[in-house]
């Protein structure tokens, strides 16, 4: 499952955007630094989510390296 | 080497001086009147197994002094008046980084462009005060070609041993003047490192105020900043953070000077004492070898300030002289200080045109003052 | 996915603004430096002063943060006296192009052996918005209220002009491609050059019309485009460094050649 660190994102929703399967929302709550932070609503779209199925590579990870506050995790990766 | 002869000018005794003392990294512009160093250095440092670059101005010298020092080098630039100028905010970063550096400063005269090829003592303030903020500082001026090779060991001693910078105040006609001179051994200090491998703490002092040195390389992974930092080396705007830092760079120099300061007494009973240090020192030696009622006090060290041992020249002496190829730069520091011993007559035998005080211009200083004989 | 080996998780999270491309640099440096498997305990990161100098104190390696435009110079100096070490420069516009450019070009001509990485957000950020040397002709900073009268600087064909190896540009709206020019700059030997344009929604973008990181992000693709279309269309460099007037972004590998290294040229053939 992908997962937005909450207390690492500053709701900039560069996520929202970059996803070419629009995987990500932008979210109703608001963290304790008081920031919008998306949410994950469609992970079974997920490129990566696929592919790693398929026991392939990931090759997409447009939303992990784009997020500028390296607040997106995937464990699938081995992440924690 | 010991017992060995030479026959040097100033320029290439601070290079012998530099290469006894370790001296594995020097980066440098050209600059009258030090250039001399620069030059011999390009042909000395490659044969000592050291590297030499020169680098495109004075601001890019001392940073990469500073950052091979950091690489583990024992490092060193030499410049004069102008350049020593560009130099300050960077020295400034050798301050709060604790990085051991030496800087030669052979100082011209001035403002600005001023004289080139001629002595002055311009910088003694700058040397003091011309990087920002509050700090102390180690400043060396030789008065003979013998203490340019001396003084230039014990200013890569002093910085190793109390992580700082440390100027050499040489000026145009030391520089170029040539003596004889006979090495002797002097020990050689090298500076404390950390253990390989990760430090929790990278500022980590001992009782004197310093700390062991995270060379970069062996495993620490420190981070190194010009802001006010705590002791894990992270940046930090706390109040306390910066107080507590500036008052360890500050004490590891101020409560070390018996340590640090280095001075010469002559005719210690002497009625009249003169003070002078680096090339004017020697008209002021000539007074007090052909006159016993003077007497010479000559501090080797300039900062800090030998304080007490010069209070306790001053006792029973009628008036101070301080000789100066300034406007007075040090005098205000000797006039506290001999107002604190309760000596009132401090005068100034002070030159600014390039030509050295001779002894007669020194003794009509002394006339002038009009002390009781 | 191994973010936190190279950084200093404990300084989490950073101290860059919303939708900062700072954080999409040091993320795309982090993938490849991870990709080509350099070791953490043999590299220092040098920089200078801004918001992207403070990228060195974000990784967690050895890392020197010095003064204003003088990363370079200290870099080299530390290359020099360890060159075992892989020096890393992280760098800003301002500290490289303005207050530090004579270091820049000085050590391209020398071609020194380091790897830097110029994220350029065409202002000064730290400090609040003003303008750059690489602020666009006719765009709006807090110094430049009527429209910046000067011309940028382009920043990677100065450096190939001056002699760096390997010149690459990309912006934050590619971490792919940024990931692959890192790598290769990261085996070629002499100076290496990355520069990226990034995204600074809080300043440069706030005063231009790019308010959103979203926004900024889409100008910057919009903008770019690839050195190779730029020859098919027959359009030369003078076109692209005003992206007022005519020109684009040129993005990709600018120059990649081989002239011997400073480190090299000292050591010679033994």
């Amino acid at each position: 499952m992908k997962l937005i660190k909450r207390e690492y994102c500053k709701g900039c929703q560069i996520c929202v955007w970059v996803c070419p399967k629009t995987v990500y929302d932008e979210g109703s709550e608001f963290s304790d630094m008081g920031y919008l932070v998306p949410t994950v609503e469609r992970y079974d779209d997920c490129i990566d989510h696929n592919r790693i199925k398929k026991g392939l590579k990931q090759a997409c990870e447009l939303c992990i390296l784009s997020c500028p506050d390296q607040a997106i995790r995937d464990d699938l990766y081995g992440d924690e | 080497m010991m017992g060995e002869e030479l026959f040097l000018q100033g320029n290439r005794a601070v290079v012998e001086g530099a290469l006894y003392a370790g001296c594995n990294f020097y980066a440098g512009y050209p600059i009258c009147p030090s250039t001399e160093i620069l030059e011999i250095m390009s042909t000395r440092m490659p044969e000592t197994g050291g590297t030499l670059i020169q680098m495109e101005d004075e601001l890019s010298s001392i940073a990469a002094v500073i950052g091979a020092s950091w690489g583990g080098a024992k490092s060193m630039t030499a410049t004069s008046g102008p350049g020593f100028s560009l130099m300050q905010e960077n020295i400034g970063y050798a301050v709060i980084t604790e990085t051991p550096c030496v800087i030669v400063d052979v100082q011209r005269g001035g403002p600005s462009t001023g004289q080139p090829t001629l002595p002055a003592h311009g910088d003694i303030m700058q040397a003091r005060w011309g990087t920002h903020g509050s700090h102390s500082i180690i400043a060396l001026a030789p008065s003979n070609i013998k203490e340019c090779y001396e003084l230039t060991v014990e200013a890569f001693n002093l910085s190793e041993q109390f992580r700082t910078p440390v100027i050499i105040l040489s000026d145009g006609e030391l520089a170029h003047m040539r003596e004889r001179i006979e090495i002797t051994d002097m020990p050689i200090v090298n500076r404390e490192q950390f253990p390989e491998g990760k430090v929790s703490f990278p500022v980590d002092p001992n009782e004197e105020g310093v700390s062991p040195f995270p060379t970069f390389g062996r495993g620490h992974r420190t981070h190194v900043t010009g802001l006010s930092h705590t002791i894990v080396g992270y940046p930090s705007e706390d109040t306390e953070v910066q107080g507590k830092l500036i008052d360890r760079i500050i004490g590891k120099i101020e409560n070390n000077k018996d340590t640090i300061c280095k001075y010469e007494i002559i005719n210690p009973d002497a009625k009249h004492l003169l003070v002078a240090y680096g090339i004017p020192a020697r008209s002021a030696k000539d007074v007090v070898l052909n006159r016993e009622d003077f007497g010479l006090f000559r501090p080797l060290t300039v900062w800090p300030f030998p304080s007490k041992a010069f209070i306790r020249a001053t006792e029973d002496v009628k008036s101070v002289l301080v000789v100066e190829m300034n406007e007075g730069q040090l005098f205000r520091e000797v006039e506290r200080h001999a107002c604190r011993a309760g000596v009132e007559n401090v005068g100034l035998c002070s030159k600014l045109d390039g030509e050295m005080p001779t002894p007669q211009d020194i003794l009509e200083s002394h006339a002038d003052m009009e002390v009781d004989q | 996915m191994t973010h936190f080996k190279v950084y200093r998780e404990d300084r989490w999270p950073h101290m860059f603004c919303p939708g900062c491309g700072i954080g999409t640099t040091m993320s795309c440096f982090q993938r490849a430096f991870v990709n080509q498997g350099i070791d953490l305990d043999k590299t220092a990161f040098v920089s200078g002063i801004g918001c992207s100098s403070r990228v060195s104190g974000y990784v967690y390696a050895d890392s020197l943060h010095t003064t204003h435009g003088r990363g370079l110079a200290y870099a080299t100096g530390l290359k020099l006296a360890n060159r075992d070490l892989d020096v890393f420069v992280f760098t800003g516009d301002g500290d490289l192009g303005a207050i530090g450019g004579n270091h820049f070009i000085q050590a391209c001509r020398r071609n020194m052996d380091l790897f830097v990485i110029c994220v350029n957000n065409n202002n000064f950020g730290m400090t609040g918005g003003q303008a750059s040397s690489t602020t666009l002709h006719g765009y709006t900073t807090s110094t430049t209220p009527g429209g910046n009268p000067e011309y940028p600087f382009d920043l990677a064909r100065l450096a190939a002009a001056a002699g760096a190896n390997y010149v690459a540009r990309y912006t934050s709206a590619h971490p792919k491609q940024l990931i692959r020019v890192m790598e290769e700059g990261m085996n070629r030997k002499g100076f290496r050059f990355i520069e990226a344009w990034v995204a600074c929604p809080v300043y440069f973008g706030r005063y231009n019309k790019l308010k959103t990181p979203v926004e900024h992000l889409e100008w910057l693709k919009e903008n770019s485009v690839h050195i190779e279309q730029m020859k098919a269309d027959g359009r030369t460099s003078e076109d692209d460094i005003d992206l007022h007037v005519a020109g684009k972004i040129t993005v990709g590998v600018i120059r990649d050649a081989e002239r011997k290294s400073y480190i090299e040229s000292i050591e010679g053939d033994d």
